[in-house]
This record gives structure tokens, sequence and C-alpha cells, in this order.
């Protein structure tokens, strides 16, 4: 039972992270390298404002609002340069981006492990059919869900969402009609920074910060999409599911070999569906 | 066309002089760093017939590199095999690992050829620093690679080793010349100009794809190879993903696509490197600051500001 609990709380990390992803690919186009190390910038600034408020559901509330400001800027200051060139141009530059956010978290947090406590409402295991789960855990996929659900809502059923859908089908149109679509794509940036960073506070509790954890994270997210499909949201939450629970159960009976598990299903996908699981279409970026 | 001829006989000239300059000088240091730059230099030359001519962001290439020099370790150390014989077999095995790569990574194309490289690459690291710590000694490295042993020379002496560098880079640099100008060369600039049209031209893409890759791979085989021996020394440092960004960084910053500007973006590299590190300990985080602001104003990099191209041909697709 815990096995199942703790690989649903790793899906839905990931799936949040992915989303992030998908919806930065999926608007603008630019395939996020510095997407793991702005997850990570999350977590190191979240263990920050836990440290000065004393507070994690501050730390869960205001880290991400950072980020995505932060995200914004850099959205503004770099990548806006670069969107009317090759992609391969804008996968550059977020690759430069994670070296000066690696350093400059160095440069500002050291090189020591951080820790943030698991709150104190959350610390008591519950039992559940039987087994005792930590409360953490279950709170971790309730807010992956509602986070998701939240997400749903807003690109596909709110004015926002069809703005947004607008300024990325067809940005001349949209202009045409009003919208600044400078300014979407800006918030859409930093909306996906948003989740990046959700997933970094998140994520705190359960595991030691550190300056690695963005970039582990980063091909597991990769290897989400390319089962997936990047930009399909529905391969991106069954692909989230088959990795998180297979990295669970391989922790409980193998663990030597979780990591290379990840690749083993990457490969055999690419094997038997190589445009991904869920797409229908050839792929092309 | 005249002013992009006289600029790459200057990059030239800057590349010659750049190699003679150690043998006159007293000091080993130059010696030692332009041994390092030659050996990237010859990795950054063979990345950008896949990434510059070809048209494939690899992610991947410290696998290739870090495999070369674990090849001609264990043959040297394990084996007993000669240098030469074991830096050809470091070529083979980085060709065949990249057409493994390939048989993967070139079903996707694209941004998803960049993701499926790094995720393989990843997975050797992985392998080599864990599953397979009986044949590389796990993240201790194995210590102790050989020089070369050939015509009785001394290459444990560094300036002579830096002339058998030189004699292997130069070879390198030929073959690549020849390579690119010939029509397979320009076949691989059609599939990266448009790859619909060069195979509706009868060019067989996905072979001409696997081919430069799998020469890339040569390259990086040989030139891991080379490092190896020069440092007398071999761990999964040199097949973190690191290594491939370095070499993207070094090609993007000379400019992709040209003969000698990756090994001017190796030199600028390295020298940054070197100059920065002294300085401060976060080096690498001011190279990316640098590198972000060549990719927006220096899109042809340093290439381009002896060849003057600034239109922005040379972008796949």
């Amino acid at each position: 039972m815990s096995t199942i609990i703790i690989g649903l709380s790793l899906s839905f990390l990931l799936f949040l992270l992915s989303a992030g992803l998908t919806l930065i690919f999926g608007m603008l186009g630019v395939i996020n390298f510095a997407h793991g190390a702005l997850y990570m910038l999350g977590a190191y600034v979240s263990f920050q404002v836990v440290q000065t408020t004393g507070s994690f559901w501050m730390g869960l509330l205001i880290a991400p609002l950072i980020v995505a400001a932060f995200g914004a800027l850099i959205e503004m200051a770099a990548l806006k340069r670069v969107y009317s060139r090759d992609h391969i141009f804008q996968l550059l530059l977020t690759f430069g981006l994670i070296l000066v956010i690696d350093d400059a978290t160095k440069l500002i947090w050291g090189l020591d492990y951080k820790q943030v406590p698991t709150p104190a409402l959350l610390t008591a295991p519950i039992k559940l059919f039987g087994s005792h789960i930590p409360a953490y855990r279950l709170f971790v996929i309730a807010f992956g869900a509602a986070v998701s659900l939240a997400l749903f809502l807003i690109l596909d059923r709110s004015k926002w969402g069809m703005i947004i859908r607008a300024a990325s089908s067809d940005p001349d149109m949209a202009r045409t009609l009003g919208i600044d679509v400078n300014r979407v794509r800006t918030g859409v940036f930093a909306l996906g920074s948003l989740l990046a960073a959700l997933g970094g506070a998140i994520t705190a509790p359960l595991v030691p910060i550190e300056l690695g954890m963005g970039f582990s994270v980063i091909i597991d997210c990769f290897v989400v999409v390319i089962i997936g499909g990047l930009g399909n949201i529905r391969g991106a939450i069954f692909a989230s599911l088959l990795l998180g629970m297979t990295r669970a159960i391989g922790y409980t009976y193998a663990t030597e070999w979780v990591e290379l598990m990840t690749f083993v299903l990457l490969i055999g996908t690419l094997m038997f569906r190589p445009a991904g699981l869920f797409s229908t279409k050839g792929r092309a970026a | 066309m005249m002013r992009k001829n006289i600029g790459t006989w200057i990059m030239a000239l800057i590349v010659a002089a750049m190699i003679i300059v150690p043998f006159g000088l007293p000091s080993e240091q130059w010696v030692n760093l332009v041994s390092l730059i030659l050996i990237w230099a010859l990795f950054a030359i063979g990345f950008d017939l896949a990434f510059g001519v070809t048209g494939m962001l690899s992610f991947g290439h410290a696998a290739l590199f870090g495999t070369g020099g674990y090849a001609l370790t264990i043959l040297t150390i394990s084996y007993q095999i000669g240098f030469i014989p074991a830096i050809l077999a470091a070529a083979m095995v980085g060709a065949l690992l990249a057409l493994g790569m390939g048989l993967f990574a070139l079903r996707v194309s694209g941004l998803f050829f960049a993701l499926l490289t790094l995720a393989l690459a990843q997975m050797i690291y992985i392998l080599a620093s864990n599953k397979l710590r009986a044949l590389t000694g796990g993240l201790d490295g194995i210590p102790g690679v050989p020089r070369p042993d050939l015509f009785g020379i001394d290459f444990y002496d560094n300036r002579t080793y830096y002339a058998f560098v030189v004699v292997v880079f130069l070879i390198g640099l030929a073959l690549m010349a020849l390579l690119r100008a010939s029509p397979f060369g320009r076949a691989l600039r059609a599939v990266q100009a448009n790859d619909t049209r060069a195979s509706q031209l009868g060019y067989n893409v996905h072979a001409l794809r696997q081919s430069a890759f799998a020469v890339s791979g040569a390259y990086a085989g040989v030139a891991g190879a080379l490092l190896a021996s020069l440092m007398f020394y071999i761990s999964p440092q040199m097949l973190h993903w690191t290594t491939s960004g370095d070499v993207l960084i070094m090609t993007v910053l000379g400019g992709k696509g040209t003969l000698f500007g990756p090994i001017l973006g190796v030199a600028v590299f390295e020298l940054l490197k070197e100059e920065l590190s002294q300085i401060t300990q976060y080096w690498y985080g001011i190279l990316g600051l640098i590198f972000i602001l060549a990719t927006i104003f220096l899109r042809n990099g340093i290439a381009g500001l002896f060849e003057g191209r600034d239109d922005g041909q040379g972008g796949a697709q």
C-alpha cells in the first residue's frame, strides 16, 4: 500500500513539472532546459522562506511567486529576443541559464545540503488499509491533484486559457484582436516557472535540497514528455503515472536498478511507439 | 565571398600560430594548455559535423568522448594492447556507440533528438559509475592511463606528447576538411537545410544522419582517448552531461558549421576557464552568462566576426 502512495506522490510531482514543461513548449515552442533549475530554485527559496518565517505554508505560497517573477524576468530579458530564430537557439539559451542559476545558487546558499522540516500538521502517519502512510505523502497527492485540476480549468475553461491558446495558435490574429501577445508569452513562462517552483517547494520536506536535484529531475521530465508526447497533457498524465509507479515499485523491490528502469521504459517506448504512446502524428519539433 | 575567404585564412593562421608558439616557449604551462585545447578541438570539430553541418543537436556526446577514453584505458592496461591500435579501437568504439545511440535517437528528430541523446548518455554515465564498476573503476576512475610507445620516444615528457597530439589533430583536421568539401559533406548540408527536399532528391536522409553521427562519434572517441592519456587518468566525469554541455558551448561560441570556428571556440573557452577560475570559483556561471549573451548577440560565434556571416544562415531548417 505504501508503495502505491509513494508511487502516486512521485507521479503527481512529475506531472506538475512535466505540465510546466509542456505548457511552455505548447505556447512558446521552447523546450526549457532550465526547468529543473527553476524547480531547484523553488526548493531553495522555500527553504529560505521557511527559515525566515518559520512556516512551511508561507514557503509553499511565496517561493513559487518569487520564482515566477524571476521566470518573467528571464523571458523579458533574454528569451524574447530569440523567438524568431531556430528552436535550437532557445534550447541553447535555456541551457546557459542552468549554468548561471546553478552557480548563483551555490553563491547564495553554499554547497551543503539544506533541509525543510515536514510541517507539524502532517508529521503523524495515517493508518490506511492496515498500513501506516506518511501524511505528508497523502498531502502531496491531494495538492498535486488540486493543482492539476486548477491548471486544467484555467487552460481549458477560462477566458485566460482561451487568450493563451489564441496567442499561441495565431499570434498575428490575436494581436489584431487587441491581445498583447508579448505579455501573454511572459505570463505563460512565468506560469511554467511557478509550476516548477511549486514542485520544488512541495518536494523540499521529502529530500535533501542540493545542487544536483534540478538535473536529475529534468531527465525524468524529458523521459515523461518523450513517452507521453510533448504538448500532450493526457500523455503526460499517463507517462507520469507509469514512471512514478515504476520508480516506487523499483525502490521497494530492486533498489539498485531503479535508475536504469527509467531508461528501459524510454527505450521500450521508442522501439514500439517511436512517436510516443499517445501521439497520432509524426513527431517534429 | 571575398571577405569570407579572407576571414577563413585569418582563422587558419591564428590556429597555426597557436600550435607553433608552444614549441618555442620555455614554459611547460602553454604546452599543457594547448595540448588540452587541441584535444578538445578535435572533439569539437567532430561534434560540429553532427551539429553545425548536419543539424543534429546532440546532448550526448559526453558518452562518446568518455567511452573512447575508457576503451583506450582498458585495452592498454588490462589487455596490453599497443597505443596506436588502442586509439584506433577508441575511434571504432566511439563510432559504434554513436551508431547504437542513433538507432534509438534518430527515431525522433529536431529537439527530441537532443532530449534523447541526453537521456541515453545519462544512462551510460550511470552504468559506468555504478553497474560496470568492475570494468570502469566506478566513481574512483582508473589511474595510470599510459602514453604512446613509438619508435623508442619518451612520450611521458609533456613536450613530446604535445607533438603527438599536434600530429593526430592535424590528421583529424585534414580529414574533416576533405570530408566537409566532399559530396558526402554537401549532402549533409542539404539534410540540414531541408531534409524533406534532400530525401525527395533521392538522398537517404536517415543513413546520412547515421553516418554523420558515427563519424562524429569516432572523433569524440579519439579525443577522449587522447585526453585520458594526457591526464594519466579517467573517471566518469568525462561521461557527465557537463562534458556534452562544454563541447556545445565551445562550438556555438566559436561558430557552428565552420571548420575553424569550433577550434577558436575551444581556445577561448579554455583560456576563459583558466583565467576566470583563478579569480572566482563561480567561473562556470560567468561562462554561462557569456554563452547566453553570445547566443543572443553573436549568432555566428567568433567565426561570424571573421567571416561576416550575420545573415542567420547555417541554422538548422
